[in-house]
This record gives C-alpha cells, sequence and structure tokens, in this order.
C-alpha cells in the first residue's frame, strides 16, 4: 500500500476546494503539531496559536503540496518554521525538553505560567480523557491492547503488527478497529456528557 | 453507524485503506460530521494514549483542543482553493512571461545590433579600401624628370593629391577621450587606428614604393640641384 494515501486523498479534496476535507486533516494532526511547537513556545495557549497560524499557512500554501513528500512531512517542516518565527519575533528562548528541570527553579516558574494559561476547565477535560481512555485501553483484551499500543505508541504498520503478533493483516485491521470502538464508547461520554461541552466539530 | 464503514475509517487513520476505498471516504469524511466527529475521538485517543505512555513532556497538550474550529473558522472566510489555484497559476503565468521578457529584449537587441553591422558592413567598400571621395586621380600628373647634364632619371611621386579618410574631430575626440579610460592594448590600437588613418608620414614607406603603378615614369624638366651637389 502506498504510503500517505489517505492524507494525500484528502489533500487532493482540498486542494479542489472541500474545506471540510482540511478539517480532517486539522483534526488528526492538530496535537501533533501543538506538541511539536511546544518545543520552542513556554505554554499550551501559545502553541496553539502558533499550531493554528501554521494550519492555515499550510492551507494557504497547498496549492503548491504536490505530494512528493508525505502531508505530514510537508506540515511538519511549516510548523517548525512558524514556530521559529514566532519565537524570533517574540524574542523568547526555546524551551529544550531534554533538559531535566524537575529540580530547577525554573521548572516550577514555567509550571506556574502554564498554570495561568490553562483553565481549571481544560485541565480538568484533558485530564478526564486521558484517564477515561487510560481506563478503556487497561480494560481490553490483551490482542486489542497489544495492537492499539504497537500502533499509536511504536507506530507500527499493519503488516508489521501482524508479523509481530504473527496474525494475517485482516485480523490486525480488525483488533484495532475493535480497540479504537471500545475506547470510544466511553470517549463519547466524555465529550458529550460529562463537563457538557459539545464537540468543537462533528 | 456502518460498522464496515467506521472499520475502514479507522484504517484510513492508520493510512491502511486501499486507495480508491480512501478517495470515496474521503469524500463522505469531508461532508459527514458525525463521521468527523469519530475521526477527531481517534485522534484524541492517539494522543491520550501516547501522553500516557510516553510520561511529561506532552502533559500540557489540550486533548480537547478547540484548534480545529479555530482554523475552519478562519478558512471558511477565505475563498475555496480551487479558486485560488487558478488565481496561482494565473500568478505563475504571470511570473512565467516575466522570467524571459529579459531575454527576449536582449535577443532583440543583439538582433539589431547584428542587422546593424552587416548593414554598415554592406556600405562599406569592399577590399577594405578606406572611405574615400571618388577622386579621379589625374592621370599624367607624374612626370619624368630629365637632367639635360644627367642621363639618370628618376621618378618623381606622382604628385595624387591623397584624401585619406579623416576623422571628424568629434570622432577624435572621442577616442582620445576613451582611450583614457580603456585597457593599455586596447588603448594602443585605438591610438594606432587613428593615426594610421591619418596621412602617412614622409619616413614610412609606402606600400606601393617600388611599383608605383600611378606614377607614371617622366623627365623632371627641372635642374637635378640635388644630384648636381
Amino acid at each position: 500500500m502506498s504510503a500517505d494515501v489517505s492524507d494525500l486523498s484528502l489533500v487532493r479534496r482540498v486542494q479542489r476546494g472541500d474545506k471540510g476535507a482540511f478539517d480532517a486533516l486539522v483534526l488528526k494532526y492538530q496535537h501533533k503539531v501543538v506538541k511539536l511547537v511546544m518545543r520552542y513556545v513556554r505554554n499550551p495557549a501559545e502553541a496553539e496559536d502558533i499550531a493554528q497560524e501554521a494550519f492555515i499557512k499550510a492551507y494557504r500554501a497547498l496549492p503548491q503540496f504536490r505530494g512528493d513528500s508525505a502531508f505530514y512531512t510537508w506540515l511538519y517542516r511549516i510548523a517548525i518554521n512558524t514556530a521559529k518565527n514566532a519565537v524570533v519575533s517574540r524574542d523568547r528562548s526555546p524551551i529544550d525538553f531534554d533538559l531535566d528541570l524537575q529540580n530547577s527553579d525554573e521548572s516550577y516558574e514555567m509550571q506556574g505560567r502554564l498554570a495561568d494559561k490553562e483553565t481549571p476547565e481544560a485541565l480538568t477535560l484533558t485530564d478526564e480523557i486521558r484517564t477515561t481512555v487510560n481506563e478503556a485501553i487497561e480494560a481490553l483484551p490483551e490482542d486489542l491492547r497489544m495492537a492499539i499500543v504497537l500502533r499509536e505508541i511504536e507506530g507500527l504498520s499493519y503488516e508489521e503488527i501482524a508479523e509481530s503478533m504473527g496474525c494475517p493483516v485482516g485480523t490486525v485491521r480488525s483488533r484495532i478497529f475493535r480497540a479504537r470502538e471500545a475506547i470510544d464508547r466511553r470517549l463519547r461520554e466524555v465529550f458529550e456528557g460529562g463537563l457538557g461541552r459539545a464537540e468543537e466539530l462533528g | 453507524m456502518n460498522e464496515e464503514l467506521d472499520s475502514q475509517l479507522s484504517a484510513m487513520f492508520d493510512d491502511e485503506l486501499p486507495e480508491d476505498q480512501c478517495l470515496l471516504l474521503a469524500r463522505r469524511l469531508s461532508r459527514d460530521d458525525a463521521l468527523k466527529a469519530r475521526w477527531r475521538r481517534y485522534a484524541v485517543m492517539g494522543a491520550a494514549i501516547r501522553v500516557e505512555r510516553q510520561g511529561a513532556g506532552m502533559l500540557a497538550v489540550r486533548l480537547d483542543t478547540n484548534l480545529a474550529a479555530r482554523v475552519s473558522a478562519v478558512i471558511s472566510a477565505e475563498p475555496a482553493l480551487a479558486a485560488d489555484a487558478v488565481a496561482q497559476g494565473g500568478v505563475s503565468k504571470v511570473a512565467g512571461m516575466r522570467w524571459w521578457q529579459p531575454i527576449a529584449g536582449g535577443a532583440i537587441a543583439a538582433g539589431v545590433a547584428a542587422l546593424s553591422v552587416l548593414w554598415i558592413r554592406a556600405q562599406a567598400p569592399i577590399g577594405g579600401e578606406t572611405l574615400v571621395a571618388d577622386n579621379a586621380a589625374p592621370s599624367a600628373i607624374s612626370q619624368t624628370v630629365a637632367d639635360n647634364s644627367a642621363p639618370e632619371s628618376y621618378v618623381v611621386p606622382a604628385a595624387v593629391e591623397r584624401t585619406p579618410m579623416m576623422p571628424s574631430a568629434e570622432l577624435a575626440n572621442y577616442v582620445v577621450a576613451h582611450s583614457e579610460f580603456s585597457a593599455p592594448v586596447n588603448r594602443r590600437n585605438m591610438l594606432s587606428a587613428l593615426v594610421a588613418s591619418e596621412p602617412l608620414a614622409e619616413d614610412e614607406p609606402s606600400e606601393s614604393e617600388g611599383v608605383a603603378p600611378a606614377a607614371n615614369v617622366v623627365e623632371d624638366p627641372r635642374p637635378n640641384v640635388e644630384k648636381a651637389k
């Protein structure tokens, strides 16, 4: 199977004027892009602003995207450049997450700033999502849990997972889908009920 | 919701769906809000799993971010890309025209220059003759001077009035002025050419010396004082 065919099919739709297809791309990569940008800026709110700018730049530049590289690779470069420019323009130093800040004063200072930027509701919902997903995974049968973990954590392809688990690719696809369905049943409750927040898109 | 459709969506999220099915599902995904909401939750659960398993450093990423809604709001206010693409194509066409315009201009200038050179050469006399007004040389100007006292005779150069091309004062001034700023070799050459276009000095040998085709041998009627000495 050709790589990036999923993203490319959405990209082609966007290039033909289907803005809804771009929503799907943003939804898929928003967390990765924010995480990436957070290597350069100090807080999640600012990282989201920069990520938003990066996505909009990507949208505007999509007519020039020819699919020579994977969409995420292309988006990754845009996000990095946007973050670097933001850091330069705001005269702020990048944060190196490789450093062990646990015992430094800087870490406490930074955590304080992060806490100021996050609303209690947002932090609570994020925590609730994380807890819900974790509990749902722990409740999965071993074969489903292994399949979804190998996919999401290790980033293995279905073929690689099939080889690792000693089963056909079709079985892997089915296991991953069933794992997602089980997690989704619980996650939907958080999004639709719980804090009473409607889904942003959908 | 159709389980097969959801299964395809899961495979598409992992980039594991065949291309033909991907194209169809992408179309539906962009329009079906329920499918898009499920797609979003797949992304959220993936991020949550990675946060949980990979630990600190990612904890600050908001899993319930409304980033997609914000991006969508901005993009919805913009024209669709299809129109943009046309505009981009137009821009690229204009840009494409711009890059060769200097080259075309240079080519036209070079062509005009080449035609000018050819035209000037066509106007010039063949054989490198100088541009001299058509002054017919008197045919019997030279005389053989005969000295009664001496049998020898010698040839008096034909008294042809030489009318070499004389550069105009403007041209001469130009060449001299130009030579001040040109390379020494070129300067010498240009000055040499300018000098060469002037009448030959008396002590310089003439190419026609000894042949004197235009000179007729005549006897000099005048007494040869020099020879008498």
